[in-house]
């Protein structure tokens, strides 16, 4: 278990073996000692060892009470062992759950030049830009294959549905492209989901109608007000990106389409008290996610910055999860999500509830949040598979005239796993959001034992914050999983 | 001062009085009215005097702790995080749990309690029926492929039911023959007059045999598990028991007795984290289970055949999810929150419910007639 404390001097742990956290104290650590052990001693053993340090009341609760706990783990055989998956493993969970989005990257060109683009020399790990654009021929097959996975997938997922997404660069310089592949998507298949991620700065109103006519999911990279946003989203001669990008998206907002989103992204140096300000502004569409600017493996964009910059940055996030929650009304009823929901609203609803309890992980993949390869497929431009749009191009995983290569997968997921040596011991193994792109470098998998070196702190404070908030806000905590309203009900 | 209740024990307010759930225990504590005032102010976080006798015994009996702050105690849990509605995030698959298989409508007995003579039952699921319906029976190899296909969708048992199985004995056998192996658990129901040792041999292993009876002496067997049809004024005094369960069969609903199981505080069961939690969103019975009938019509239940979700006569039967999900799922999730009585019941999640039999009795889907509980008042009438 991993202790910590809230704010309010309350101890909590985290019981990785099941999953879920629980009330501590010091008697229930001094007992937790005692019967952890090999042979551990009766009830009245650990109560007369314990008695000169904590009162018999407690000791005795504290013994019966984990002992009870203890029912809630599954016995042997009752989970399968860890092992390295066969085609079938693989065939069988993707048939099921893979297969979610299929992701184009129509062109490696890009009319920008963001400060913290992971195409930029930032990240030594990514391909770098170019001009380079997928041709139909190569989407098509890409787009077949696809829908031949899909179709295959259907007895074992009905509910499953289509999702393309255009990806960059920036996919509207190839917008011919997308709109060749939306037409024959919509003459030859059926009912899809079309997303796009573009930077906004050729969204002019043709396209933008297009767009809203083929109902596609617009997100569109903004950072804040105009000197935020301007600070990082630069065009290649350093020209802010802003007003562009407003006048473009304006006719969309007063045409009141509801599936556009910011994705705003952050780093030490953005003022987030402003950001959220903006994101708040009527005509700004509503905030998907907000993200800080990856540090991921192999990242020297945070080498700029100063340890003032660090300091001042965490005190601003800080002044904003107090100002938040002395408003939480306001954001309780608002009609939109601004970027400080995602910092603060939801965060502490996900530490509390965001980990699979009691039953154990996956056999085939154990260990942190990565995904099967083949649960998403990300095509470059050259019709060649990645498990996703951010690790290194390394890693393929087939191509767009074999498919799926299961083979690849299976070596993939192995080296991976080996590669996660640390995490059999940690204490917050089931709690991990990292997958692939924290670990891969160019042409390795680094290990958890090198990446995860202060995880476990990490994350205490992590819990500390969630439950210093639960503390005082736990209507609000609970409102956020729809699984606790029936439970309280005329409470 | 505060008190809070473990993880594992989980305050259910109605109305009017509230209960304690022991999760891992499996206990249920009814409150009266000042112990749950009492309790619900405890996990809202009022202060109280650590002196209260009930909170002390609460502790004595391992259902919660006093602590000198208010802390925060999430519930125990289990199984994956909650899916919020985001466009971004896939609809996972179906979750089947159970599928009666009704492979045949012929019989050549006349049971009075038949589902052909429209009675009312409280267990007609896990007994033989036949029904008035001249549609062409699917053919064995539509049902083969139907296992398949419920395979694939990894559905964990299969309930094997007709007609009486046994006037086709080998298409019985050759399905039957198919499913082992596909499934955590297979079950067949025959009538006790259709059984024979060669048969039960033939069983051995592959499934096991519900056998449905109208003479409670004949349960003997402990190798078989027994369906006991019974008059509701002959009434035992449980719902099940070792090797049986009891099947009501309800002449008038006014005939029922105030300590009839199917009405009184016996229709209590024990609680198990996994089944309890899953009632908080699905129904106890309907909740991810599925029927298909011997003329290919899916359903949600093999008493409940005028809901129907479409057949799969000629079309996969994955193609019926994605046509009616949001229908299936209604049914699904028809939870006792969304019951007319038992929304506010502090019960409703350790409760059994026949949404079939509550339905002929009431006319609505949502009605509740079976219950002699008044949580308005919190009184067993």
């Amino acid at each position: 278990m991993i202790e910590f404390r809230t704010k309010n001097g309350n101890m909590y742990a985290w019981d990785n073996e099941v999953g879920l956290f629980i009330p501590f104290s010091h008697a229930m650590r001094g007992v937790l000692n005692k019967i952890s052990n090999h042979n551990p001693p009766s009830r009245e053993e650990v109560i007369w060892q314990l008695k000169n340090e904590f009162p018999e009341e407690d000791v005795e609760f504290c013994y019966d009470w984990l002992n009870k706990w203890n029912r809630i783990k599954l016995k042997k055989p009752n989970y399968p062992e860890i092992h390295d998956p066969d085609k079938g493993d693989i065939e069988k969970y993707l048939l099921k759950r893979g297969f979610t989005q299929l992701l184009l990257g129509v062109t490696e060109d890009c009319n920008l030049r963001c400060k913290y683009c992971i195409y930029s020399d930032f990240y030594k790990h990514s391909r770098g830009y170019s001009e380079k654009y997928m041709n139909f021929f190569t989407a098509k097959k890409a787009i077949d294959n696809y829908f031949s996975l899909l179709e295959m997938g259907k007895r074992f997922n009905p509910l499953r549905r289509p999702t393309i997404g255009f990806y960059g660069g920036e996919p509207l310089l190839n917008f011919k492209l997308i709109e060749k592949c939306v037409n024959y998507i919509e003459q030859n298949y059926y009912k899809t989901m079309f997303v796009m991620t573009t930077n906004g700065c050729l969204l002019d109103e043709e396209k933008a109608k297009w767009l809203m006519k083929h109902d596609f999911m617009i997100i569109v990279s903004l950072d804040g007000p105009e000197q935020e946003h301007n600070r990082n989203r630069i065009y290649a001669n350093g020209r802010g990106t802003f007003k562009d990008i407003m006048k473009n998206i304006r006719p969309i907002m007063k045409a009141d389409y509801k599936k556009i989103y910011s994705l705003p992204v952050y780093d030490w140096r953005t003022d987030i008290l402003k950001q959220e300000e903006f994101f708040n502004l009527k005509d700004i569409p509503q905030t998907m996610a907000v993200s800080q600017v990856s540090d991921y493996a192999g990242s020297e964009y945070y080498d700029q910055f100063t340890e003032e910059d660090r300091v001042a940055h965490f005190s601003k996030i800080e002044e904003g999860k107090i100002q938040y929650y002395q408003n939480l009304d306001h954001h309780r009823f608002k009609e939109k999500n601004t970027p400080f929901d995602a910092l603060f609203g939801t965060a502490p609803g996900n530490e509390l509830f965001g980990s699979i309890s009691i039953f154990h992980s996956d056999p085939i993949r154990p260990f942190t949040s990565a995904c099967i390869p083949g649960t998403k497929i990300f095509v470059d431009v050259d019709g060649i598979y990645h498990l996703c749009e951010r690790v290194p191009y390394s890693f393929p995983i087939g191509n767009v005239d074999e498919g799926l290569n299961l083979d690849k997968i299976i070596k993939l997921i192995i080296n991976y796993n080996k590669a996660m040596n640390k995490c059999e011991e940690c204490k917050v193994s089931r709690k991990c959001n990292f997958c692939y792109q924290m670990f891969m470098t160019d042409c390795t998998i680094s290990n958890s034992s090198e990446v995860c070196n202060e995880i476990e702190t990490l994350r205490k404070n992590s819990f500390s914050s969630a439950f210093s908030i639960a503390e005082k806000f736990p209507d609000f905590i609970e409102n956020s999983n729809p699984r606790h309203m029936n439970i309280k009900k005329y409470r | 001062m505060y008190f809070r209740l473990n993880p594992e024990c989980y305050l259910i307010k109605g109305r009017k009085l509230g209960a304690i759930f022991d999760l891992i225990d499996g206990t249920t504590y009814a409150l009266d009215h000042g112990e749950t005032e009492l309790i619900n102010n405890c996990e809202n976080n009022i202060q109280i005097d650590k002196d209260n006798d009930t909170l002390k015994e609460l502790k004595c009996i391992r259902l919660g702790n006093f602590y000198d702050n208010k802390i925060y105690v999430p519930k125990l849990k289990v199984g994956s995080p909650f899916v919020k509605d985001d466009p971004l995030v896939p609809l996972y698959p179906p979750e089947i749990h159970r599928a009666f298989l009704e492979i045949n409508n012929s019989c050549d007995r006349e049971c009075w309690y038949c589902g052909y003579h429209g009675v009312k039952r409280s267990l007609g699921c896990m007994g033989c029926n036949k029904w008035e319906n001249n549609d062409e029976p699917l053919g064995i190899e539509r049902w083969r492929e139907a296992i398949n296909e419920l395979e694939d969708l990894d559905c964990r048992e299969i309930i094997i039911t007709g007609g009486d199985l046994a006037l086709a004995w080998d298409k019985t056998v050759e399905i039957l023959n198919h499913a082992v192996g596909r499934f955590r658990q297979i079950y067949l129901i025959m009538h006790q007059e259709s059984l024979s040792s060669e048969k039960m041999d033939h069983l051995e292993d592959k499934a096991t045999l519900i056998v449905q009876t109208e003479r409670p002496d004949s349960t003997k067997s402990n190798h078989l598990r027994y369906l006991v049809v019974v008059k509701s004024n002959e009434h035992k005094s449980k719902i099940k028991e070792d090797n049986t369960i009891y099947d009501y069969i309800i002449a008038e609903e006014n005939s029922i007795s105030k300590e009839h199981p199917l009405t009184s505080k016996k229709k209590l069961s024990g609680v198990n984290m996994f089944k309890f939690l899953s009632h908080v969103e699905y129904h106890p019975c309907l909740g991810h289970s599925l029927t298909i009938c011997n003329n290919g019509d899916v359903t949600p239940c093999p008493m409940m055949r005028n809901h129907c979700f479409g057949n799969i006569r000629d079309k996969p039967l994955y193609s019926i999810f994605e046509d009616s999900w949001e229908r299936i799922n209604q049914f699904w999730k028809l939870n006792l929150d969304r019951i007319e009585k038992c929304t506010g019941c502090e019960f409703r999640y350790s409760c059994s419910d026949c949404r079939a039999l509550e339905e002929r009795l009431t006319g609505k889907i949502d009605g509740k007639a079976l219950c002699n509980y008044n949580p308005r008042e919190g009184i067993w009438t």
